[in-house]
């Protein structure tokens, strides 16, 4: 599974993980979402009823861990990091409204249109995450 | 005659020292028994919400799953709108609960256990909220159901 990301989610992601309270996201991200197939990424909130291309809403490192918003196009083998926030803490939000899903739902569209986005690789060591603007 | 007041003195000392040190072995066996029998107590309540948070999980795992159904009928949005009634009500009770847990909790009895069935009622709360934007409100809103339309021939 390629794995890419918009803007946005690459923004969040610096931002947290400057943050002691949540600098697990990196392996978090590297744990769930390298090295698995489109099978074992449906899996979360579903939030567009499509098989071929869900729109999904995942809880990660439990309960006041992170949300993460992706869309997987499955006949592409392709995965795109949406938006990122944390549950609790200093940054948390409770939930983030239905306007802004379909916000980054239709940005996301746009962007895979453009190729307005960032490719995620992982070092030698695949213990850190390497953005590459596409 | 100093001597043997001195003498009383003690002699009433040691009485008063071997008389309580007696009933202090007496009283801390009873002690133990009734540690013993509030440690279980806690032990008991601490279960008791393990089971809870643990059902809970279990529910919130198949309200994630009812998300990928596909080509629901009137019939089954009529059920889903009932299911979220329900965990609306579920939740509200679950909640009463843990208000009321709020003096064991300030006493720090049993923190993670109740702190995890906080976190287990939260994300309940947030799975029908999710149910309910999946298919009534998202839905509904027209550049969704355009993006999911664009999607579908990228």
């Amino acid at each position: 599974m390629d794995i890419f990301c918009l803007e946005d989610f690459k923004v969040e992601f610096e931002k947290l993980k400057g943050k002691k309270s949540y600098s697990s996201i990196e392996d978090d991200i590297i744990n769930y979402f390298f090295g698995k197939n489109a099978q074992e990424l449906s899996s979360g909130v579903r939030l567009n009823n499509s098989s071929e291309t869900p729109y999904i809403k995942k809880r990660l490192n439990g309960s006041g861990g992170f949300r993460f918003y992706y869309l997987l196009i499955i006949k592409d083998e392709k995965l795109y990091l949406l938006f990122v926030h944390p549950k609790t803490g200093a940054l948390g939000s409770e939930n983030i409204t239905d306007e802004s899903k379909a916000y980054l739902y239709k940005k996301v569209l746009g962007c895979i249109k453009s190729n307005d986005l960032y490719q995620l690789s992982l070092n030698e060591e695949t213990k850190k995450i390497d953005f590459k603007k596409v | 005659m100093d001597c043997l007041s001195h003498k009383s003195e003690i002699s009433k000392t040691f009485s008063s020292v071997r008389n309580f040190s007696f009933e202090e072995k007496k009283v801390s066996i009873f002690d133990e028994e009734r540690m013993n029998a509030f440690l279980d107590a806690i032990l008991e309540f601490k279960n008791t919400f393990q089971r809870k948070t643990e059902k809970i999980i279990e529910i919130n795992d198949r309200i994630e799953r009812v998300t990928w159904f596909n080509d629901l009928d009137e019939e089954s949005l009529m059920l889903i709108n009932d299911l979220i009634s329900s965990i609306k009500d579920l939740h509200s009770t679950l909640i009463r609960q843990y208000v009321s847990l709020n003096l064991i909790r300030s006493k720090g009895i049993a923190k993670e256990e109740i702190k995890n069935f906080k976190n287990a009622i939260d994300d309940l709360k947030e799975n029908y909220q999710d149910l309910e934007s999946v298919y009534f409100f998202l839905p509904e809103i027209p550049a969704f159901k355009e993006t999911t339309k664009l999607l579908s021939l990228v």
